[in-house]
């Protein structure tokens, strides 16, 4: 079973780390906020290519230094920031690491484009691999992951299918441009981390009003299952992943015959999104969770002066 | 006289009444029928499209492939049409279509997230296929929204744009101002506005009529209302009505009337009624393919079926989030076991 690593450093002994976020969308905004809150992520410079953008006066507004240069900025700098998050969409984010690779930087993808390393905190771990591209996935992977990899580690699992619903007020335009993508990424990360080869992603953008709380269905075909095991092995993930997203609840557990159904609902803590925007919030808290971690892992290194 | 183009949907949207269950033989015998009938469109799929055969909605008897090449080998003089919602179907399934030779492609989304159909409207548009787009869930609209929504849509490449009524909740007055500020909005750049009735509130042939007097130039039947819950708008019945409104149709009546017999005979187990769910859910404004799925849960836990239609409408529950149901009858279910 793979476990979680986790990294007990506290603030207290972790120097902080220097970070930029490229992409001022609501998804870029959020992480704005979540580095401002943090105590070991420093913002370095938040980049935009609107220099009259909501984003931008938005970190300019907490004290972050702004441009509207986009990725040039980024890669002018005189240090390479320790991590670059990339919110902007999974079409450029090939480029934008095309272009930072080369540099000691680590580079957090939140777009769902495939590239990087893919973490699921609950089960991957944290740890960045040695070529420093991070990918989140996508919402409904970060949410349903931890409950198919719960199931598959206990039972033959058949098939995986999640199902997840987000707001239209806070669907920004990358992400409805690249539902094909969240499609295939969310479908390839089920295989790869849950090791179910049979899966199926489905997103629904729901125009209800007031706004729909993010919401994932897990179906799953799971020859055997056992009610009460079910529910105790969900039970467990969900508080897990609590651990760094408060916000994601258990709402329906049931198991009929060999069909097993995990609703989970997500609302945000955040300075910068709605309750209901749980979707964002939890790819961003995963985000930041990487990053701090990171930020921990270098800090013994820099005190005992070994090179990264 | 004015004419309209007769839509068919009957292969997709009847699936829903189906569980996604119809056959090869009663695919290409329905297509043949139809075909024959000179019904302009006949559209195939899973009911909620290509790519969604599912545990959320339902899996398919037959694979979207040879649903396509079956209704393709049948179809002589017809169009073949597609349904695809984005984010349950990708290009990939677009591309296939295209490949299987579907002429008309119908992209969906709910009523006021047009801009979800962008990418794939513009990929058709490069294929060089019909491309529609059809509002859903479309009394969550206003007029004037539906309208902004189905110019942006013209923008994006649509060759037709238009509502459906998912869950049969609109009065004839309330098709006539959507449609009419629809028609008014895209009616300059030539683009036909398409209505797409259900019949829970024993509306969907008036309120076709209504829609097409208002300047919809595609109106949506299916054979014998095939469709979820008390069904569509029945085929064989719109078609003689806006004839004698003063809509021609090119369609021939005999041929017509059979296509609808065999559908009777072979594609269900009995037509659409008008029941007690269908009633309540078109008041409730939540879409009919609900229905199998809250009679399965609300049985097992003992709650009235009713009460979760409404309690889903309270919600807004848009088609494609059926497990909102599980949710809801336990709710229902606990608040009745409290003191």
């Amino acid at each position: 079973m793979t476990v979680a690593e986790r990294v007990t450093a506290g603030p207290a002994t972790v120097p902080p780390i220097t970070v930029a976020i490229i992409g001022t969308g609501v998804i870029g905004r959020d992480l704005v906020g979540k580095v401002h809150r943090s105590t070991v992520l420093n913002c370095g410079l938040v980049a935009g290519r609107n220099p009259e953008s909501e984003g931008l006066r938005y970190a300019a507004g907490l004290g972050c230094p702004t441009t509207a240069e986009g990725i040039d900025a980024i890669l002018a700098a005189p240090r390479p920031y320790d991590v670059v998050f990339d919110a902007t969409n999974a079409m450029s984010h090939a480029e934008h690491w095309r272009l930072l690779q080369p540099l000691d930087t680590l580079l957090i993808d939140l777009t769902p484009s495939r590239v990087g390393r893919m973490v699921v905190p609950t089960v991957t771990g944290t740890r960045p691999p040695a070529e420093r591209n991070v990918s989140l996935i996508s919402c409904g992977g970060q949410a349903s992951i931890p409950i198919a990899h719960a199931l598959a580690q206990r039972f033959e699992v058949a098939y995986i299918e999640a199902v997840s619903t987000v707001a239209g007020t806070i669907a920004g335009r990358a992400t409805r441009l690249n539902l094909d993508e969240y499609i295939a990424t969310t479908q390839h990360a089920l295989t790869a981390l849950a090791g179910v080869r049979d899966t199926k992603a489905i997103l629904n953008i729901s125009p209800a009003v007031p706004p729909a709380t993010f919401r994932t269905a897990v179906h799953a075909v799971v020859p055997g299952a056992d009610p009460e095991a079910v529910r105790a092995l969900v039970d467990d993930a969900a508080e897990r992943v609590r651990a760094h997203q408060p916000g994601y609840e258990v709402i329906a557990c049931t198991v009929t015959g060999d069909r097993v159904v995990v609703a989970l609902e997500v609302t945000a803590d955040s300075d910068v999104l709605p309750r209901y925007a749980g979707n964002l919030d939890i790819i961003n808290s995963a985000a930041i969770l990487v990053a701090e971690q990171h930020a921990a892992r270098l800090a013994p290194a820099a005190r005992t002066g070994v090179g990264r | 006289m004015r004419s309209v183009v007769i839509h068919d949907p009957t292969l997709r949207d009847g699936q829903h009444a189906v569980r996604h269950q119809l056959g090869v033989a009663a695919l290409r015998g329905y297509a043949e029928a139809a075909d024959a009938a000179g019904i302009p469109v006949v559209e195939v799929g899973h009911g909620n499209g290509l790519g969604a055969s599912s545990l959320q909605v339902g899996r398919a008897a037959v694979s979207d492939d040879e649903m396509l090449s079956t209704v393709r080998e049948a179809l002589r003089h017809s169009k073949m049409g597609v349904f695809m919602l984005p984010g349950w179907g990708t290009s990939d399934d677009l591309r296939k279509a295209v490949a299987h030779g579907a002429d008309v492609i119908r992209i969906g989304v709910h009523c006021t997230e047009t801009s979800l159909a962008e990418r794939h409207l513009g990929l058709l548009a490069e294929q060089g296929a019909e491309a529609h787009c059809v509002l859903l869930m479309s009394h969550m609209a206003t007029p004037a929204e539906l309208a902004e929504h189905a110019a942006r849509a013209v923008g994006y490449g649509a060759r037709a744009v238009g509502i459906m009524d998912s869950a049969g909740h609109f009065l004839p007055q309330d098709v006539t101002e959507r449609i009419g500020a629809m028609a008014e909005a895209v009616g300059p750049s030539g683009v036909p506005v398409i209505f797409h009735g259900h019949n829970n509130l024993g509306m969907a042939v008036a309120n076709s009529v209504a829609a097409a007097e208002a300047g919809a130039g595609i109106i949506d039947g299916c054979a014998r209302g095939f469709g979820a819950g008390a069904g569509n708008t029945q085929l064989e019945v719109v078609v003689p009505v806006l004839e004698r409104t003063g809509f021609g149709t090119g369609i021939d009546l005999y041929a017509l009337l059979d296509a609808a017999e065999f559908a009777e005979r072979e594609l269900m187990p009995a037509p659409p009624v008008t029941g007690s769910l269908s009633i309540v859910s078109g008041l409730a404004g939540v879409f009919s393919g609900f229905k199998h799925q809250v009679l399965d849960h609300s049985g097992r836990a003992g709650v009235d079926p009713r009460d979760v239609f409404f309690e889903l409408g309270r919600r807004q529950a848009i088609a494609g989030q059926e497990d909102l149901i599980v949710d809801v009858v336990a709710e229902l279910s606990a608040r009745r076991a409290a003191p």
